[in-house]
């Protein structure tokens, strides 16, 4: 399969930006989506060694992203420890 | 609030909502310059008296309207991220109120102020005084200081409601049995209306929210005068 795509990009060399743009996007799409699936607190995996990761949230964790203002570690801690 | 025959957004009132229009302006301005271009490609082909029957494909042309569009279409992403994940900021409140809704009405509840809480019902329009704006105007104002970051906890008593805003760029939606939270900073002294915006029974377009923002000396006042009246 990967001839044949070989030999239509030699006479077609127009379908190179595309491969580059359309293969950016999904794998920029996928490793979010990884992302995701890996590190979310929301996500669990292993319901018997860490049944909800999302009680183990410290204050100054950063689960999102990316912040355009916000320094996460900076923040204090004002909340009572249990 | 909007202006009859309105047509674009209402002016900001918050940080958040300026760089909205930013944001709006320049995609806007990303698609008129397609449009008006796609238009003129339309008349040039059509009153055009050239013809080639032999034309079967371009490369280099098939690179350029691969590549244009991307770039364009990358610029709207990559604001459109920044500005997505620039919402979810929360930035140290100085004030927390919880608005609840209603079937039809939204209540308010300032807890860092011992008790107080009350109710907004719209002003019935037989009851409007001169110079007021039917359908929009409420017995209770929500008050809230200038300049500092609020926070509004927001849910429902009964029914599905939604707690909008859209001189802030707020809509949060009430969930029975679910808390949400927005944050938002008012720039300017002034009042700023928003309706309920989720479906919600007979009287959903007659429940409005009604933010007063004053400064915060003004703010201190109307606490102590509320205090003694509804705690």
């Amino acid at each position: 399969m990967f001839a044949t795509v070989r030999k239509q990009l030699r006479s077609h060399p127009a379908l190179i930006p595309l491969f580059i743009f359309i293969g950016g996007g999904v794998t920029m799409s996928m490793m979010y989506l990884g992302r995701l699936a890996l590190k979310n607190p929301d996500v669990c995996w292993d319901r018997k060694n860490n049944p909800e990761p999302w009680n183990k949230l410290g204050p100054n964790d950063q689960y999102k992203f990316f912040t355009v203002n916000m320094d996460y570690s900076k923040l204090k801690k004002d909340r009572p420890d249990f | 609030m909007a202006h009859p025959s309105q047509l674009g957004f209402q002016d900001a009132a918050s940080p958040l909502m300026e760089e909205l229009l930013h944001f709006h302006d320049h995609a806007l301005m990303i698609v008129f310059l397609i449009s008006a271009f796609v238009l003129y490609i339309i008349v040039a082909m059509i009153t055009s008296k050239l013809t080639d029957k032999l034309i079967l494909d371009s490369q280099e042309i098939e690179v350029i309207w691969t590549v244009l569009p991307a770039m364009g279409s990358s610029q709207i992403a990559i604001l459109s991220l920044r500005i997505l994940y620039l919402m979810d900021e929360i930035n140290d409140p100085h004030l927390t109120i919880k608005a609840m809704g209603h079937q039809w009405y939204w209540s308010y509840e300032y807890t860092d102020y011992q008790d107080l809480g009350f109710d907004s019902y719209m002003v019935p329009t037989q009851d409007l005084t001169p110079g007021q704006f039917r359908l929009l105007e409420a017995d209770h104002r929500m008050v809230i200081p200038v300049e500092s970051p609020i926070r509004v906890l927001i849910s429902a008593e009964d029914v599905l409601h939604s707690w909008a805003v859209p001189s802030l760029g707020v809509k949060v939606d009430a969930i029975p049995g679910r808390l949400n939270q927005t944050t938002f900073i008012v720039n300017r002294p002034g009042i700023l209306y928003g309706q309920c915006s989720e479906i919600c029974g007979a009287n959903h377009s007659f429940m409005p929210i009604v933010i007063e923002a004053v400064p915060l000396p003004h703010f201190e006042n109307w606490t102590s005068l509320m205090m003694a009246e509804y705690t």
